[in-house]
């Protein structure tokens, strides 16, 4: 059967094909010809796009000080040794501030530079600067927590901001403090009932999670490890209290999504032990899910798990490494050559754009 | 056995075959499923037009696949871009909804890593950018081309025309 013309597709046939596509392909195919560009740069698309879950493609973000580098990194692609995949540096239009990585969510990340916040979307290049919280920065030991994430009752991003004071003496109280894309504005939220701190090898970085931001905290006085979720659509705080069977004493612990769970990693020892909340804020469902001998590697942190159960997890900013779901070890790779590290964060690419906004840095 | 057994209904494609497939089948099609539900009881055979035989078989394929549970086996690695341009057009005028999202999904797999220019000859686009329009955007967003093996867009743009 000769053809001389290719078969013509009409317009919605290469919409659904092009919705299809990993962000990084449609952005580059903006460039085919106009009708794309205007199609692609469609926030409806966008969001069409990033509900397909399918396509969502994650990388890690990785900033290093001093040079300043920022890189974006195709994690997956690197561990099973796809070299061709490229881990491009990126750059931002603000001055070379320290960046300090606060949260990231939807394809934003959550930026800050000393003088002020900022949203980022590394896929498209959006940047819009936010002002910084006005609690007094002057104190010298108040101590600041971060998260940011979506709700998804009003559609709207959320930057959230834990402080409390560190020294022995004076008010120990935790102030929470939110800012909402949409409001453009921080706002107090009623202190927290409970007294908490954190501590030196808790993420300063909350995770995201089922419409609430975690971060391990403290409950002072009392001593006890608990997670804290403040919830974005309710705008309150609970706390989570860890599996009964669970001693952190020593043990460095981390806070990640297992599958499709809130999962406590902890390491103590050359020892990882990781339990998953089978059921969200059912402390009875905690479940010791996996023990594995994970030697001298350090500063090791997960931040994903595939479909076939591996575990892949960040080495102090400098590599990854990729076990199995029974603890064996099935690669690792290094990506960063400061032996200081950087700051790493995982992301979702998208094409997103925030609520209402054109307003760009 | 009756022609009119209604358990199977008779389609015709294009070029002229007649394909008796089963009830169950001819639901997952809406096209022909909204000419039964329209038309009389004994409608004795539907035309489907723009679907030829070859692409009947694929879709029977897939069929006995699903029904099994095994419609991950299914493939069209066979085809080349047109005949699974074809197919899909095919698969989008019955209306199918999940060989539909599967050849979608296809297609977008085989453009992926591709360079603009191959993109725009696969659907057969005319690029309406100038050159400054072009450079712009792809300068705000250079690392969405790099990588995949390919150094695309130079070679492309001069082999064209």
């Amino acid at each position: 059967m000769e053809k001389k013309t290719t078969p013509y597709l009409p317009s919605e046939l290469i919409t659904e094909i092009l919705l299809r596509l990993p962000v990084k392909y449609l952005i580059r195919f903006k460039t085919v010809c106009k009708s794309w560009f205007t199609l692609i740069s469609n926030p409806n698309f966008a969001n069409s796009n990033f509900q397909l879950a399918a396509t969502q493609t994650r990388r890690v973000l990785s900033i290093s000080a001093i040079p300043r580098q920022i890189r974006s990194i195709d994690f997956q692609a690197l561990l099973n040794n796809h070299s061709a995949s490229p881990n491009p540096n990126l750059s931002i239009p603000i001055p070379h501030f320290y960046l300090q990585i606060r949260g990231s969510c939807r394809g934003f990340i959550f930026l800050n530079c000393a003088i002020y916040n900022l949203i980022w979307n590394p896929s498209t290049g959006f940047c819009k600067k936010l002002p910084l919280s006005d609690v007094n920065y002057n104190f010298a030991n108040t101590r600041y927590l971060y998260g940011f994430g979506y709700d998804q009752s009003k559609d709207d991003y959320l930057l959230v901001s834990l402080s409390y004071n560190d020294s022995r003496v004076g008010d120990h109280s935790s102030h929470l403090q939110i800012f909402s894309i949409r409001d453009n504005t921080w706002k107090q939220i009623e202190d927290p009932p409970s007294r908490y701190k954190s501590d030196y090898n808790f993420s300063k970085v909350g995770l995201f999670f089922n419409g609430a931001i975690h971060w391990f905290l403290y409950r002072r006085y009392s001593s006890v490890n608990v997670i804290v979720a403040f919830d974005l659509m309710e705008r309150k705080l609970l706390e989570m209290l860890l599996p009964d069977a669970f001693i952190p004493y020593l043990a460095d612990l981390d806070l990640w999504v297992f599958g499709e769970f809130l999962s406590l990693c902890a390491i103590r020892n050359g020892i990882v032990e990781i339990w998953v909340m089978r059921e969200y804020k059912v402390h009875s469902s905690w479940t010791k899910t996996l023990v594995f001998p994970i030697g001298a590697v350090p500063y090791f942190s997960p931040i994903y798990s595939t479909k076939n159960g591996d575990i892949i997890g960040t080495i102090g900013g400098t590599g990854l490494v990729k076990y199995n779901g029974q603890g064996r070890l099935l690669g690792h790779c290094s990506y960063c050559e400061d032996p200081r590290g950087s700051q790493v964060i995982m992301y979702t690419e998208s094409l997103l754009s925030l609520p209402d906004d054109n307003k760009q840095v | 056995m009756a022609s009119s057994s209604s358990n199977l209904i008779s389609l015709k494609t294009s070029d002229g075959t007649v394909f008796k497939v089963e009830r169950a089948l001819a639901k997952t099609m809406k096209t022909v499923q909204a000419i039964i539900e329209e038309a009389d009881a004994n409608i004795y055979m539907i035309p489907i037009h723009n679907v030829f035989s070859h692409h009947m078989d694929m879709i029977i394929d897939y069929y006995k696949l699903s029904v099994a549970g095994k419609s991950k086996e299914f493939s069209v690695e066979k085809l080349d871009n047109d005949e699974l341009k074809d197919f899909l057009l095919a698969v989008h005028y019955l209306n199918m909804e999940d060989l539909f999202e599967v050849l979608t999904q296809a297609v977008a797999d085989r453009l992926e890593k591709k360079s603009v220019g191959y993109v725009r000859k696969y659907f057969g686009i005319e690029n309406d950018f100038t050159p400054e329009e072009y450079a712009a955007i792809r300068k705000k967003n250079d690392w969405a081309f790099k990588g995949d093996d390919i150094e695309p867009e130079e070679d492309e743009e001069k082999q064209e025309e």
